[in-house]
């Protein structure tokens, strides 16, 4: 069993009675050891696919396993690999930050209470404190702490970083690399790139509820877009660069022409610079959010 | 063990309603037994409530006891009306809140994610809804033993475990078809809706089946009905308890079959 992948779908659709299609069609394998951001913008169905591997909600074709198993008839032992993290998480308000981990570690046949103070330490929670008083940060922390706390083999976790500080949303990255290195998995959605660039291996894109892409981070940095500007001694006609191709022109004012292109057409670019007096040349390669735009962009073209 | 901490929690979470419904209900037992001395020895109120007409006393619960005596005393100010009513209350609003409510709040979603049967999380809180409903209706039962020798309500003690029985399974089919409707459906208010309106549909089919013959068939059907009147003077229905009982099962096992059907409402 030791091959079977940490997530494996089929097909996977969800159709709401009231006719809206959450998901079509995912056929998703996510392997074992893997950083996989799930990224989409809101209501593209993450969080619709995250139910269903939790066999929260139930799929109306296809079907999803979970190291092997089925999460349909096999849940509760699917569930038992999994650590889950909701997008929009409710505790209970009443109970104090100590007794709702110790509750919830209770639902859990196994728990290693030294692991949990260690991730408590760790993110410096606030335990003795009822949440209703708890800040959206500190709440957050509870809630990856109990992701975390069992030593899951797959961690599930809907936009973990939401309401985190750039400390602790530091100190949640070096825990799901640490967690990857031990060969366990961390599926994460989210809606921003950025967000996950730095720590996923691969990034699945979907969007209205169907997958558009999935890829490596670094392949879809190279098929990025690099943004370039050049600034003239003096104006120059935009439109010989505008003829090159996969070369579009974001804006051309006097002697600063900006552009966008791929690594490929970059020759052509200093070429045609080239024939005029060039003071200045920047190339910079492109945020990722805007190579995910640009999927986006092209992924509209098809519909 | 799963179930077990869903039930240690659900007891938990309610412990200050607990004692809110628990003072309430022993409060009223205990006025009820201040006023009973002042009413023993005036024979005319029995005359004056055997002069109202009888649909009047059938609708009221008065039926043929005597006001004067501690069991006619008790059974027409507390067992006939006001004690079902509080139960049916405490008991509605716990088993609407416990999964509906949780649901509409979104605090099911995470346990849920837990590797546990939905089926043991329902049946888990239908059980801390009974343990609920025991605590309160044993300290009703405690206020009763403490009241009776202070002034001379001379109860008998058979009857009065059985009334108190009673009253306790009417709270438990109602709470658990509070639930049950919560696992079928989303949404609290449903809950409360479906359990409230077949508790009230139930009383007045028990209070005017006599009158208006075309109700007489549908008597079957009113929880009232089966847990009958005036236990402490005329005997405790047991069968009627029984049927109570098995009800409260059938409605628990179909809560438990729902809640697997459906998806999880997000809020």
């Amino acid at each position: 069993m030791a091959d079977t992948p940490a997530i494996e779908t089929r097909g996977l659709s969800k159709t709401y009675p009231n006719g809206v299609r959450a998901l079509v069609d995912l056929d998703l394998r996510v392997e074992r050891g893997e950083i996989f951001g799930y990224l989409g913008p809101n209501g593209a169905g993450k969080s619709t696919t995250i139910r269903l591997l939790l066999d929260l909600i139930r799929p109306s074709a296809g079907g999803a396993r979970v190291h092997g198993l089925d999460t349909r008839t096999q849940g509760v032992q699917a569930r038992r690999h999994i650590g889950y993290l909701q997008g929009d998480l409710r505790l209970s308000d009443r109970l104090t930050g100590r007794e709702q981990l110790d509750s919830l570690a209770r639902l859990r046949a196994r728990v290693d209470t030294g692991l949990r103070d260690q991730l408590v330490e760790r993110f410096a929670c606030v335990l003795d404190r009822p949440i209703r008083e708890l800040s959206k940060g500190n709440r957050q922390k509870l809630g990856i702490v109990q992701a975390f706390m069992h030593r899951p083999d797959l961690l599930i976790l809907d936009e973990p970083t939401g309401g985190l500080d750039p400390l602790n949303q530091g100190e949640f990255r070096s825990l799901a690399r640490e967690t990857a290195a031990d060969g366990r998995t961390v599926f994460l959605s989210s809606h921003s790139l950025d967000e996950v660039q730095h720590i996923a291996h691969r990034v699945g894109i979907i969007r209205s509820g169907r997958l558009i892409d999935v890829d490596s981070v670094d392949s879809l940095r190279e098929r990025s877009l690099r943004r370039i500007t050049i600034r003239f001694a003096r104006a120059v006609d935009p439109a010989p660069f505008a003829a090159l191709e996969a070369v579009r022109i974001e804006s051309a004012e006097g002697a600063v022409i900006r552009l966008s292109a791929p690594e490929p057409a970059i020759d052509g670019i200093v070429k045609a610079a080239a024939r005029h007096q060039v003071v200045d040349l920047v190339s910079e390669p492109a945020d990722l959010e805007e190579i995910f735009l640009e999927l986006y962009r092209e992924d509209d073209g098809l519909h | 063990m799963a179930s077990t901490e869903l039930v240690r929690r659900g007891v938990l979470d309610r412990t200050r309603a607990l004692i809110g419904w628990s003072v309430v209900i022993a409060a009223y037992i205990a006025l009820l037994a201040a006023i009973f001395p002042s009413l023993e020895d005036s024979e005319n109120l029995d005359e004056l409530v055997q002069d109202y007409p009888e649909a009047l006393k059938d609708l009221l619960g008065f039926g043929d006891v005597l006001l004067s005596t501690g069991s006619g005393f008790m059974d027409t100010e507390l067992f006939n009306l006001m004690l079902p009513l509080l139960v049916l209350v405490l008991a509605i609003g716990s088993g609407s809140r416990t999964l509906a409510g949780e649901e509409e709040a979104g605090r099911l979603e995470l346990p849920l994610s837990y590797p546990l049967l939905r089926r043991d999380a329902v049946l888990a809180k239908s059980v801390s809804l009974a343990l609920e409903l025991i605590v309160v209706m044993a300290i009703a039962f405690a206020a009763f033993a403490l009241a009776d020798p202070l002034v001379g309500l001379d109860l008998d003690f058979e009857r009065l475990s059985g009334g108190v029985l009673g009253v306790t399974l009417l709270g438990l089919l109602h709470g658990w078809l509070a639930i049950a409707v919560g696992a079928a459906r989303p949404g609290r208010a449903l809950a409360i809706a479906v359990s409230a309106g077949v508790a009230a549909v139930g009383y007045l089919v028990n209070g005017l089946h006599e009158l208006a013959s075309w109700l007489d068939p549908f008597r079957f059907l009113s929880s009232f009905w089966w847990l009958g009147q005036s236990p402490l003077s005329t005997g405790v229905q047991y069968d009627g308890c029984l049927v109570l009982a098995l009800a409260s099962a059938v409605v628990l096992v179909a809560a438990a079959l729902l809640i697997e059907r459906r998806d999880l409402e997000v809020p």
